[in-house]
């Protein structure tokens, strides 16, 4: 009795070991690998899985061209406007209403442009050099890709880049209509988008800023670097800053911000109706031109990364200067100011900005104001902030091809404005080129001592009026190309950390560009960056010139299934000998 | 015994129903022959299209053509709507509201529509779900682009139909501004709607875990008061 059961032991024991020598050589441990070596010899050859075939979806049409008619040299309303090559240029229409003020043109170019009489109204030429003086602007505050509590899309929808869509707040201009391109679509009205847009005004204008908050969070402007008296003579501040000067302006409520001479003498001007706790009149007089910014004030360190931040730009005074007061989406101007014309045959707009979708995102968490005040002004914390989105002029690569490349001839002088508006700096390099520092926060720098270089670095907030020159002369170009022009720190040309992403985009030589606009590059295939899979980080990243799939997707399974049922069927066979082994035993 | 059970459930049921039931007011308006013209109209005429000012604008108006599903123009009425972010407070969790989120017009009137209103900001009454042939895109519109009032005219169809009515200014709808208005009773209700529907993807808040702790402590509560009655009864049944 007691021998059987010993024996019937030492065989369960042979079985193990017999068993093992199915098992993969490296799962055992160490020192039975170096034995069983010893004893069996070099285990046989197991090819590795293969390379998995991924499926890359349909990419989206590179350039969609859906107004080529708006790209050539026009005229609308006796507004030239210049010829833009990008593949998606600004509306025509839109640019001649900014010119000449939405209270001054006809019906038909107001209802091309989509937007409200009021949104720009130009007033009077007090200096009587031909041009307007007296700008009222009005801008709404609007929300993109949010929440609704009617369906799981996001509305009014704004991508940045295939299929992302990060929370963002604007303010836009004021517009007629619906929040959408129209009924069937979610999609977003294209005056309502990311950055906000930029003001151009001329030195010395009379300037309202109407600030009519449609959003349902309270905020102020802040003219960063705009002239402006820092209190107004009716008893309340003028700077934007809830602490400092003035109370937020709540939903529903509106406020008047002003830039004229007389405020900053104390004088009452006149200027609209005060209405006791809705409305309020600011007054500020740009003396001094330069690009600049502008910005929301209430709880700044989200408000200003939710995307409330723009360019404001003051043109230098010169006769009959009609400024384009509002640049939709910013980059190319499209109707230049007298004294960039004197100089410069182009001039593009470069707004910069970060986002961190943990901040960002959380407007698509809840539809309730009060949970969203709670998340976001207390439960987010920015000292973790970190930057996951990178947008030049409110979109990442592969969308700011479309919009924003900077198109060049050779021997050319073309304006830079560049602002900064993430939170860690910007380290502007263009490829191909060297560009020169012209100005700094709108301050000339010395002319006797500007720097050309190739990488500008900006810190936060900061601006600088860049001329990029295409002479080849192996220091301010290289000669026609494609070049690239981007933010190098690294994370900056990714989107939430895949590449090529960012704020990337290029400097083109106009022979470089087809009729689309799109330039005709020599590398990589761009069909997996135009497709949602690509940023999911579902394709490998070198698939499209990797016929053999040399570093393609590794096949989940690794095991043979005739190998894997031997081996279960050992295992079994040897556990059910151990329970019944075990169970004699207990009898005995 | 199966007699008391059928009552009692016949009697929930009378109950249920008229807690649910609306009772619409269907004050048809019926008004004179005299308006009884049968004109037909073709698919093809002109819109009244868009009025634009410094003030807003009225779209889509429709003063005078019948829609196909109605003999005639049944009667006449005026609503007045208000619309700012003092009507919100009423609603918990919202920014914008109208003073009002359900009008009930009856089938082939003439309704004319005054929007006021109270805030600094554009605010919008946008109807959906008109018929196409009158109105491009099944859309009437009223915009006023601030403190103001516009007003426009539109007929109702001769269908039952509930139709969405909101504000298209980025997330008024979504935070508050939509409204119902239901044509000869309407057939049903939209989501979302302020004090009428729940929200199609409610919010969850925090307390919704105390309300399942009481929940479970009323069913323990429950069930001990019901093992001491057994016990009683036992008692009772052994004095028995």
């Amino acid at each position: 009795m007691f021998i059987s059961r010993a024996l019937k032991f030492f065989l369960f024991l042979i079985l193990l070991a017999a068993a093992t020598t199915f098992l993969p050589r490296a799962w055992l441990p160490q020192f039975l690998q170096s034995y069983y070596t010893t004893w069996f010899g070099e285990p046989s050859y197991e090819p590795p899985p293969n390379s998995q075939k991924i499926a890359i979806q349909q990419a989206e049409p590179f350039c969609p061209d859906v107004h080529p008619e708006w790209r050539k040299q026009q005229e609308v309303e006796g507004v030239s406007i210049e010829e833009s090559l990008a593949c998606l240029p600004d509306n025509p229409w839109a640019v001649a209403a900014f010119v000449k003020g939405t209270n001054n043109v006809s019906m038909d170019t107001l209802m091309k442009s989509g937007l409200a009489t009021d949104a720009v109204v130009l007033g009077e030429d007090k200096d009587g050099d031909g041009d307007p003086d007296v700008v009222m602007i009005k801008l709404e505050v609007a929300e993109l890709n949010g929440r609704s509590p009617d369906m799981e899309e996001v509305i009014p929808a704004f991508s940045i880049a295939p299929g992302i869509q990060p929370g963002l707040w604007v303010f836009a201009p004021k517009i007629a209509g619906m929040a959408t391109k129209n009924i069937e679509t979610t999609e977003a009205n294209e005056m309502l988008r990311a950055p906000s847009p930029v003001i151009r005004v001329e030195q010395g204008d009379t300037v309202q800023v109407v600030l009519e908050n449609t959003h349902y969070f309270p905020h102020t402007i802040h003219f960063h670097g705009v002239d402006h008296p820092y209190s107004h003579h009716e008893n309340h501040g003028n700077d934007g800053a809830p602490e400092t000067s003035e109370l937020p302006v709540m939903p529903g409520e509106n406020r008047v911000y002003e830039f004229s001479q007389f405020a900053r003498a104390g004088l009452h001007t006149g200027h609209g109706e005060v209405e006791p706790g809705k409305q309020r009149k600011f007054e500020l007089a740009p003396r001094q031109p330069g690009t600049m910014f502008y910005h929301c004030h209430v709880q700044p360190q989200h408000h200003i990364h939710m995307g409330l931040q723009g360019m404001f730009v003051v043109e230098e005074n010169r006769p009959n200067n009609w400024v384009q007061t509002l640049n939709i989406g910013a980059g190319h101007v499209r109707h230049r100011s007298v004294a960039v014309r004197e100089k410069y045959v182009r001039e593009y707009d470069l707004h910069f900005q970060d986002i961190d979708s943990q901040l960002n995102d959380l407007i698509k968490s809840t539809n309730d104001p009060r949970l969203m005040e709670q998340r976001m002004n207390r439960q987010y914390n920015i000292i973790k902030r970190s930057a996951n989105y990178f947008l030049l002029n409110g979109r990442s690569f592969p969308y700011t091809f479309r919009e924003s490349l900077i198109v060049a001839e050779q021997n050319e002088k073309i304006k830079l404005r560049v602002l900064s508006g993430g939170e860690d700096g910007l380290s502007l390099h263009p490829h191909g080129h060297k560009v020169t520092i012209t100005h700094y926060d709108g301050v000339e720098h010395n002319p006797q001592a500007q720097i050309t270089r190739d990488v500008v670095w900006l810190s936060a907030a900061q601006r600088v009026d860049l001329e990029l020159n295409t002479t080849n002369d192996g220091l301010h170009s290289y000669g026609p190309g494609v070049w690239m022009i981007h933010d190098h720190k690294e994370r900056a040309f990714t989107n939430d950390g895949m590449h090529p992403g960012g704020s990337m985009s290029a400097v083109v030589d106009r022979s470089y560009l087809d009729e689309k606009g799109w330039p005709k590059t020599h590398g990589v295939d761009w069909a997996p960056f135009f497709t949602p899979q690509y940023y999911r980080r579902e394709i490998p990243v070198w698939t499209t010139y990797d016929p053999h799939g040399m570093f393609g997707e590794v096949s989940a399974s690794t095991v043979g299934v005739g190998k894997a049922v031997l081996f279960g069927g050992i295992i079994g066979v040897l556990l059910g000998g151990l329970v019944v082994f075990l169970f004699s035993r207990k009898r005995g | 015994m199966r007699f008391p059970s059928f009552l009692f459930i016949t009697l929930l049921v009378i109950l249920v129903r008229s807690v649910s039931a609306q009772p619409a007011a269907q004050e048809s308006v019926a008004k004179d022959s005299e308006h009884a013209h049968h004109q037909h109209h073709v698919a093809s005429h002109e819109h009244h299209g868009m009025q634009m000012d410094a003030g807003g604008m009225v779209m889509n108006e429709n003063h005078d053509q019948q829609p196909r599903d109605c003999g005639a123009i049944a009667g006449e009425q005026k609503i007045t709507v208000r619309a700012g972010t003092t009507y919100a407070q009423r609603f918990n969790g919202t920014i914008f509201a109208y003073d009002q989120h359900e009008w009930n017009i009856p089938p082939c009137t003439k309704v004319t529509v005054t929007l006021e209103n109270e805030d600094s900001v554009r605010h919008q009454w946008m109807l959906h779900g008109l018929p196409r042939y009158l109105h491009p895109e099944g859309m009437f519109h009223l915009e006023v682009n601030g403190r103001g009032s516009k007003t426009g005219t539109f007929i109702t169809p001769g269908a039952k139909k509930t139709y969405l009515v909101h504000c298209d200014v980025a997330q008024h709808m979504e935070k508050g501004m939509k409204a119902q208005l239901k044509v000869g009773g309407g057939d049903g209700n939209l989501p979302s709607i302020p004090g009428i529907t729940a929200a199609r993807y409610p919010e969850t808040y925090a307390n919704s875990s105390r309300k399942w702790a009481i929940v479970s402590a009323s069913i323990v509560v429950l069930i001990a008061i019901e093992l001491v009655l057994r016990l009683f009864w036992r008692k009772d049944m052994k004095n028995l």
